[in-house]
């Protein structure tokens, strides 16, 4: 006993805070918005406990707990196509994802391809844009008065090529801005493969193609299985383009689940809703864990294999041409985003009919306000992030705390718009009254975004030895004086590159500012999504012109930090 | 200063024994090496000390006081870690001054806290009070490292690093400084002017202190008194002479210096001599066990070898015959290895400019006086 009275010191009380924190923002709702699933009403866990009223009510609605709400997923039609939906929406993004990304990779990976690193870069551009911008850039494409439609028009067609506000639309925007996602562990799955093995297959008498098909992708099946279910699980999850493009007659969870919410108020709908898609996105997350995990075709042999590159010039041309009309797919989006915020007027023309400054004039005056809110709450989302981070990779990698890093890890398996409902329906209510808060939308953003953070800092604390941290602990500090005055500083540059991250992935975030931003917090993400639903189509381009730049300064300024480190 | 005593100190690992009834106690100002295989418990038996393992059982005493419950931050025992473990974002002097500021932390209030932890931070954001500068550049003169108080550590040579480890383990004036393997990662000549740099401070400061090492030449040459571990166990305790002449087990003689081992009978007593016989020979011991059973020791440098037929008479006692191996010339003496029955005996002999050295298949005959063979 007075062992363990003597141990008690300063860490194991930020241990015991760092719980505190994940048991009451992310289990506590997780929790209860799956008790909710059965009642069909609101529960109040918390006032349970603090009040005796409270819980003689949460025990009234325990009792009338049924599996209503389950069989509702197969005899209401509304809820089972939108399950169907969101289902057919990511694997067919998946599968035309894998498809289109297999000759890019190939040709990346294996072949002298001219202008690799143009397309390497330019894969980069749909990283940056948060989709629901990208999702309105195809409507300035696509749209009725789209200079795509007008080029496609004046060319004899009838109508629209496609139209933006359907599935086909949808499908359009995921694919042509999630394959980087695909693309790069593609790229490292074709690397595995040595050349030699084609060789042998082509001195064996066989074609190029029929190389391709039995040896070379056979071998690379394991990280194109995972690649896909990654994009299933991103797409899957993906808030931000069904909500600006999916018409009324297209049932998304996402959007169902959004609507059940922000629309109706439906408590019990919203929850099932949420339940299932946590469910599959963790199934899938499950799914993709155990391949990347189990067939690693000795990627990590130590040896440095000198690769031959396939050089054929027809292949290496046509792969180019190939790459090139597709990655300038996002660019051309991005340009016509530019296009529009500088415009007068754009409709039915290839170009603006006139060109002004007016709508950032707009913006920088009448919105200014979203600008601030987004930096000042993604600069509250770092700083929470940075301290729980560093602490939580100390306790994992230090004290083996194999808990907590689970706990940290279940925010990537909950979409974004199942965890904003979850903490609006469990905070609601009073002791703790924190919806509508700006509060709680940080601390939203924080846990979001805290796996990509404890990833960055967990690395930089591996590399520091044990026995630094012992060497200050037997000089008289103790381990919280050790952890800030010697841990800390040798962790800044992991935490520097891992914080700006997080100041990006919030600025861009969709769903949670969405659901829980209250008017006078309004980010920029939410100004924008706004302005899209009035019309104000100019000030929404301009602003997100502002997002992307932003974006990309920090961006810029991460990867220059990232090479000092190398 | 202090004294340090261990006792029954146990030590599992998950079920596996580390430490089994560790006795140690070592006198206030005594150089004490503990000496070992790798995996002998030697650095556990230290970490114990230190606070950074706690042990399973057994007392740990510094001084006076029992520390088993003092954490390893106010134990006060300076160490030196086998990769020095030197902060890399601070230089030599912030490396030093460490233990300082953190002693003028714990005894200050808030308010006086945060320009310690600024300076601690950073060097740029807060000035050194002067007694803690004075006394940081005392001790990097001492160890002369003055010089480069203001170069970062990893722009040193390793014996410099290993100078910077030892300034900021003393100057925090421990009582007791324990050192881990601390001349492993140097060259073989730096190894051997460190060995002196570092008895001579601990001569002048007169600090108790207890090292770590699995190198029985560097224990033997700067330690009072070892000890010896082996799986968890400590095996014999005693100053350097005592261990090479008296090893209490066959494994010690053979890891302090190099031992014939052989075994033998006690089959009687004869003029003040016990009487072994083994396998093909039969030799003579000052020595007096109580057991039958006996392992016979004779260091290499206790066996002289002749031509046969050339002994003088009066050292024909324990003359064994044998056969030459091998000879191996090392400069001031020549080592061979000689074939005793089934025995490979080894043995030293001073070389003597002009004088043959024994050749391979060659007779040979061996005496070693009944004084230098201990029975164990």
């Amino acid at each position: 006993m007075k062992n363990r009275l003597s141990s008690f010191n300063g860490l194991t009380l930020v241990k015991v805070l760092i719980y505190l924190f994940f048991g009451v923002f992310l289990l506590l709702p997780l929790v209860s918005v799956f008790l909710v699933s059965f009642t069909g009403q609101p529960i109040n866990l918390l006032g349970s406990i603090t009040n005796s009223n409270i819980l003689q009510s949460t025990i009234e609605k325990f009792s009338s707990a049924s599996f209503d709400n389950y069989e509702k997923i197969f005899t209401n039609k509304t809820y089972f196509s939108a399950v169907q939906n969101s289902l057919e929406l990511a694997i067919l993004v998946s599968l035309i994802v894998i498809v289109m990304c297999i000759p890019i990779a190939y040709g990346i990976a294996r072949t002298t391809m001219p202008f690799k690193r143009t397309i390497a870069a330019l894969c980069t551009i749909p990283l940056i844009v948060p989709t629901f911008i990208s999702a309105y850039a195809i409507i300035i494409m696509f749209g009725r008065a789209g200079w795509v439609t007008y080029i496609y028009n004046s060319l004899g067609g009838e109508g629209m090529l496609l139209d933006p506000y359907s599935m086909a639309g949808i499908i359009l925007v995921q694919v042509f801005f999630f394959f980087p996602y695909a693309l790069w562990p593609m790229v490292a799955a074709f690397k595995v493969s040595d050349i030699s093995l084609e060789e042998a297959s082509l001195n064996l008498g066989a074609r190029n193609w029929f190389t391709f098909i039995f040896v070379t992708f056979p071998l690379a099946i394991p990280g194109v299985i995972s690649s896909a279910l990654l994009i299933f699980t991103v797409s899957f999850s993906d808030f931000g383009t069904p909500i600006i493009l999916a018409p009324k007659d297209l049932n998304l969870l996402v959007v169902e689940a959004y609507r059940e919410i922000a629309g109706f108020f439906n408590w019990g709908g919203a929850a099932i809703l949420t339940v299932i898609m946590v469910l599959v996105a963790a199934f899938f997350f499950w799914l993709q864990h155990l391949f990347t995990k189990g067939k690693n075709y000795g990627s990590v042999s130590g040896k440095p294999k000198q690769q031959k590159l396939n050089d054929a010039k027809g292949l290496t041309r046509t792969l180019s041409v190939y790459s090139l009309a597709i990655v300038i797919i996002p660019l051309l989006a991005m340009l016509s985003i530019v296009l529009q915020s500088l415009a007068t007027t754009w409709g039915k023309n290839p170009l603006p009919n006139g060109y002004t400054l007016s709508h950032y004039q707009t913006i920088f005056t009448s919105s200014m306000g979203n600008i601030q809110n987004s930096i000042v709450l993604a600069l509250g989302a770092l700083i929470l992030s940075v301290i729980i981070a560093t602490f939580v990779s100390y306790f994992v990698v230090r004290q083996n705390s194999s808990k907590l890093d689970f706990m940290t890890s279940i925010p990537l398996v909950v979409p974004g718009i199942a965890f904003g409902i979850a903490l609006i329906q469990t905070f609601n209510t009073a002791p703790l009254h924190l919806t509508g808060t700006a509060l709680l939308l940080i601390v939203a953003y924080t846990i979001r975004r805290l796996p990509y953070m404890v990833r960055s800092t967990m690395g930089t604390m591996r590399a520091i030895k044990q026995d630094i941290e012992e060497a200050a602990v037997n000089l008289g500090a103790t381990p919280l004086t050790a952890a800030i005055t010697i841990i800390g500083p040798l962790m800044l540059p992991g935490i520097a590159a891992g914080s700006i991250l997080v100041f990006i992935t919030v600025i861009k975030e969709t769903s949670i500012s969405i659901l829980l931003a209250p008017a006078d917090w309004a980010p920029m993400s939410l100004a924008i999504f706004q302005n899209i639903l009035r019309g104000e189509y100019y000030t929404a381009a301009a602003m997100s012109v502002v997002l992307v730049i932003i974006v990309l300064i920090l961006q810029a300024i991460a990867n220059r930090i990232s090479k000092n480190q190398l | 200063m202090g004294s340090v005593k261990v006792s029954e100190l146990t030590k599992e690992f998950s079920g596996v024994h580390a430490l089994k009834n560790v006795n140690l106690d070592i006198q206030e100002g005594e150089f004490f090496a503990l000496l070992g295989p790798s995996g002998c418990g030697k650095t556990t038996t230290m970490r114990c000390i230190a606070g950074f393992e706690q042990p399973t059982s057994g007392i740990i005493q510094i001084g006076e006081t029992k520390v088993n419950h003092i954490p390893p931050n106010k134990r006060n025992c300076g160490m030196v870690f086998q990769s020095y473990a030197l902060f890399p974002h601070m230089n030599v002097f912030e490396n030093v001054a460490y233990s300082l500021n953190i002693k003028q932390l714990n005894s200050s209030n808030m308010a006086a806290k945060l320009p310690i932890y600024l300076r601690l931070l950073n060097r740029k954001l807060g000035k050194y009070p002067k007694p803690i500068e004075q006394k940081v550049m005392e001790i990097l003169q001492y160890v002369e490292l003055d010089k480069h108080a203001t170069r970062l550590t990893s722009e040193l040579s390793g014996g410099q690093q290993q100078r910077v480890a030892l300034a900021r383990a003393l100057v925090m004036e421990p009582a007791v400084l324990l050192m881990d393997e601390p001349l492993s990662n140097l060259d073989q000549k730096l190894r051997h002017s460190m060995r002196n740099t570092i008895r001579r401070i601990q001569q002048d400061l007169g600090i108790t202190t207890i090292f770590v090492t699995h190198d029985q030449e560097e224990a033997m040459s700067m330690a009072d008194r070892v000890a010896v571990m082996d799986s968890g166990e400590v095996k014999q305790i005693g100053t350097p002479i005592e261990l090479y002449s008296r090893p209490s087990t066959p494994f010690i003689a053979n890891f302090v210096g190099t031992s014939n081992v052989l075994k033998g009978t006690v089959v009687g007593q004869e003029n003040g001599y016990s009487v072994v016989k083994g396998h093909g020979f039969l030799i003579k011991s000052t020595n007096h066990v109580e057991q039958k059973e006996v392992n016979v020791i004779v260091r290499p440098e206790n066996i002289k070898a002749f031509k046969p037929g050339t002994i003088s008479s009066d050292e024909l006692t324990n003359m064994i015959e044998g056969t030459v191996l091998v000879s191996t010339y090392l400069g001031s003496i020549v080592r061979y290895d000689i074939k005793v029955e089934e025995y490979q005996l080894v043995v030293d002999t001073t070389f003597v400019p002009g004088e043959a050295i024994l050749t391979e298949g060659e007779k040979v005959q061996l005496t070693i006086d009944p004084e230098r063979v201990l029975l164990i």
